[in-house]
């Protein structure tokens, strides 16, 4: 039983499959079907997924629960369920051809096996795993041990990575697409889309992430903080094993899972580092304009074509905020206005929020920083008494003593 | 006495035996602006020449306009000038035909030889006689070859008229063009300039920027040809007008104008080209004329030289005798049935003229109408369709440009496809009015925007027009059968030439 047995998660813009029993049988139904889903504050998708989710509802158990998983299929196309690290009989599998008759449209296929292991697992459609997992069909299977393993944990964090192709002005992923994904998720939201993780000051906080992308790893980072990796699909990693790390690879049709105490306040970024991943729907056919001065050319091309401006001489830090009209459904530009500044950054990008004191797990708002504790402009002061000349040479040292 | 009285009918039937200058001008003047409301003047070295050029030279300094144009060039095509000479040729023989022949003064003086006697004198005036019967209907012939010379000298009036709106079309469109082309050369120079731009900063290769600037020139020399079309526009035009000097330097602001929103409809527009096209009125005016030489010839058939006179006559020392003679050919063995023979092969050679010349006139106007309707569809579909959709791929551009999805390039390209989906269709506006003016030259008038034209006669409801090409042309222009002269034809055997119900 949740909160008995085990702590339940916390799937941020997500949620969870519900459940009863019925003779002592975990009885689940999942749907699939078409959903449009928003990706972040305008732009908005026909996707596929399940119970009107994408990506679908996080199912959660408890180690030896027998569960029973209806599968109602209300695509235009077969489906099956594969439940993605699970052990489970070979027909319970969910490989289209292979383990069993797919689900034709209109069709409900039952599933029904017992949880044998304590581990962050995840389920996808395993028929035309191209389309449809290019389509968002994909969710997290919890299970929890039965006996508490490790020290207790405040916050269970579930996060699915994906990536889509969206072509900005269009209204569909793009399921074809190999190798330029353009729309980065974590549970499915791109930032500005993420909600923060929030936590209070001092808590153990686990994440379980998982990565159902089509084709990338994700380097996931976190600031701030050491942590551990406690767990792999297999379970849990014995303490032995465990060492600390800053960044977490999450291969490709892999969960990873990572504790540590949040003791510091503030508002910290997590994220993948791939830098592409940080980023909406930017274009590649844009020229490289780095360094290039207009000069008259603005004046001369807007004869022809009023309000053009010449782009990205700087990079594509402003772009965000200069508010120029772009197509429909598209979130090309990055970030979102922060506390202090624009936020240059998209896609696989969110916020852990620690805080002191809390009045709930809502959005706290941006961190307040205590006096002396923020980067601010150097003083003029400082600078002469630290013996800084802003304009003299930049110095180095050799790499090795002379 | 007898013989004045003779002489002085004579001649007054001979009557308006002079030249008038600008007879005949004057009628084609009213066909020309009756059917292109505007007028055209015959110069012959007037005072109201001044008052003409002064007219033109107000006429050049404004704005032309495709109206205006075409009234200069009626003032002062030189071509057209040339052949209202005809008039004066034509008129000229209008005039010999009215004249009677001259009569013959003999006279005769004998002298004695023998020294004998007095000398004996003969005096005689005598007159051809069949002049007087002849004379109306030689005059007929003659004045209907004096209308048929004017029909004609009309139709090349409207000729002109069309090629001048043709070429006017042609300035209007290449002075478009040529804006669309600079547009173009704008867009290609801002795309040489931003690889200039981008190579200074060492994002693009060599090979980028050369293609951007040799596209740029590409564009530099578009706009070159597109000059030289123009100038050669003009001078097409300035021909047309008879112009040269500083009459050469008028300016047309006005665009192309925008298609009607109807059109004639076809059989109205045949039957139109029946009833108004000078040139088969001229034709119609030729059969009809060869007709009345025909009718003349037969009805001279048996008058052999029929002369009459006087004569006085004095022997040597007879009696003065004075009295009336007479003198007839006896029409025995030429009845003139080679003439008419010849005279008939040759109106019936009219009639098969007038024939081919309708047939063709229609089946040209169907063509031409036709070709009217593509044109009208193709610039109808660029205006509706293929313009707003460029436009609208410009605008999605800009935003995906915003999105930095594209660079500028591509945008300018997208820029660059706009200007030429409006030269596409600039170039069909101007070829359907081009077509427009050769449908109003095949109908032989103007046709007015929209609904049926108002023409001379009320046009009926249901018009009556022969239904595809006419059989082979045997039934009409019997030998002896005279159709087409407007008259007594009977509906059964219809010819493509007659004005349906008329
Ligand atoms: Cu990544």
């Amino acid at each position: 039983m949740p909160d008995r047995d085990y702590r339940p998660v916390v799937v941020p813009n997500g949620s969870k499959l519900p459940w009863k029993v019925v003779d002592n049988v975990k009885v689940f139904h999942l749907v699939a079907e078409e959903v449009e889903h928003e990706f972040a504050p305008g732009l908005k998708a026909f996707c596929w997924g399940y119970n009107g989710r994408v990506h679908g509802p996080t199912i959660e158990a408890v180690e030896g629960d027998r569960v029973r998983i209806y599968v109602t299929n209300r695509l235009p196309a077969a489906t099956t369920v594969h439940w993605h690290g699970l052990l489970l009989p070979s027909g319970m599998d969910g490989v289209g051809g292979l383990s069993q008759k797919s689900i034709a449209p209109g069709e409900t296929f039952r599933y029904e096996f017992t949880l044998r292991q304590a581990s962050t697992n995840m389920y996808h459609s395993h028929h035309d795993e191209m389309t449809q997992i290019g389509l968002g069909m994909t969710g997290m299977f919890i299970i929890h041990p039965r006996r508490p393993v490790g020290p207790r944990v405040d916050r269970d964090f579930v996060i699915l990575l994906h990536e889509w192709r969206i072509d900005v002005g269009t209204e569909r992923p793009n399921p074809n697409e190999m190798t330029d994904f353009n729309v980065l998720t974590m549970n499915a939201k791109a930032f500005p889309g993420t909600e923060p993780l929030v936590v209070r000051q001092g808590e153990r906080v686990r994440i379980r992430l998982g990565n159902l992308s089509p084709q990338n790893h994700h380097p996931i980072h976190l600031h701030g903080f050491h942590f551990h990796i406690t767990e792999t699909d297999g379970g849990r990693v014995p303490e032995s094993a465990q060492h600390p790390e800053g960044t977490v690879l999450v291969p490709v049709g892999s969960t990873r899972v990572i504790e540590f105490v949040a003791d510091v306040p503030g508002d910290w970024a997590m994220h993948c580092h791939m830098t592409h991943h940080m980023m909406n729907q930017m274009g590649h056919e844009f020229p490289n304009m780095i360094g290039v001065k207009p000069g008259g050319l603005d004046a001369r091309v807007r004869t022809l074509l009023p309000g053009y401006m010449t782009m990205g001489q700087t990079g594509m830090a402003e772009m965000g905020e200069m508010g120029m009209p772009v197509p429909p459904n598209s979130i090309p530009m990055l970030g979102a206005q922060g506390k202090h500044d624009y936020i240059t950054a998209g896609g696989m990008f969110t916020v852990l929020k620690v805080r002191a004191r809390l009045e709930s797990y809502a959005d706290p708002g941006w961190y307040d920083n205590p006096p002396g504790t923020l980067a601010v402009a150097a003083t003029s002061d400082e600078l002469r008494r630290d013996g800084i000349d802003v304009n003299a040479p930049a110095l180095v040292n050799p790499g090795a003593p002379a | 006495m007898r013989l004045s009285l003779l002489v002085g009918a004579a001649l007054l039937a001979g009557g308006c035996a002079s030249i008038q200058k600008e007879r005949g001008h004057a009628e084609v003047a009213a066909l020309v602006e009756e059917r292109l409301g505007r007028k055209t003047r015959w110069n012959q070295g007037t005072p109201e020449d001044a008052e003409v050029a002064r007219h033109l030279d107000a006429l050049l300094k404004e704005d032309l306009t495709s109206d205006h144009s075409v009234e200069v060039a009626l003032l002062n095509n030189p071509a057209l000038q040339a052949t209202y000479e005809d008039l004066g040729v034509s008129q000229a023989d209008m005039v010999q035909a009215g004249l009677l022949s001259n009569p013959t003064l003999d006279g005769s003086i004998g002298f004695p030889i023998s020294g004998r006697g007095v000398s004996e004198h003969e005096v005689s005036l005598v007159q051809d006689f069949v002049d007087l019967f002849t004379l109306p209907l030689r005059k007929r012939v003659a004045r209907e070859q004096f209308m048929a010379d004017t029909l004609r000298v009309a139709h090349e009036a409207l000729a002109t008229a069309a090629k001048v709106r043709k070429a006017f079309s042609e300035v209007q469109a290449l002075q478009q063009l040529m804006e669309l082309r600079r547009m173009a050369l704008q867009a290609a120079v801002a795309a040489a300039d931003l690889s200039a731009r981008l190579r200074t900063a060492g994002n693009i290769t060599e090979l980028e920027l050369a293609s951007e600037q040799a596209a740029a020139e590409g564009a530099r020399l578009e706009l070159a040809e597109s000059e030289l079309a123009l100038v050669e526009a003009r001078e097409h035009l300035n021909r047309l007008m008879g112009l040269w000097g500083p009459r050469t330097q008028w300016t047309l602001s006005e665009k192309l104008p925008p298609l009607p929103d109807q059109e004639v409809s076809l059989a109205h527009l045949e039957s139109l080209a029946i009833r108004q096209r000078l040139d088969i009125d001229a034709a119609r005016k030729q059969a009809m004329l060869l007709w009345n030489t025909l009718e003349l010839a037969r009805s001279a058939r048996f008058f052999g030289r029929v002369e009459v006179g006087v004569h006085e006559h004095r022997d040597a020392d007879g009696p003065r005798l004075f009295g009336p003679t007479l003198s007839l050919e006896l029409p025995i063995f030429d009845q003139r049935q080679a003439l008419i023979a010849r005279l008939e092969a040759q109106h019936r050679q009219g009639e098969r003229r007038l024939m081919e010349l309708s047939i063709n006139t229609r089946s040209e106007v169907r063509a031409a109408r036709a070709r009217l309707l593509a044109l009208r569809m193709v610039a109808d579909r660029y205006r509706r369709v293929v313009l707003p959709l460029r436009e609208k791929v410009v605008e999605q551009s800009q935003l995906q440009y915003n999105a930095m999805q594209i660079g500028l390039f591509q945008l300018l390209s997208a820029k660059r496809e706009q200007v030429e989906a409006y030269q596409g269709y600039i170039e069909a506006v101007r070829d359907y009015w081009m077509a427009r003016a050769d449908l109003e030259q095949l109908v032989g008038g103007r046709l007015r925007e929209g609904s049926e034209a108002p023409t001379p006669s009320p046009s009926q409801p249901s018009q009556h027009v022969p239904p595809g090409p006419p059989g082979p042309p045997a039934q009409p222009a019997q030998p002896g059968t005279p159709t087409g002269h407007g008259q007594d034809v009977t509906h059964g055997t219809e010819s493509p030439h007659e004005h349906p119900h008329d």
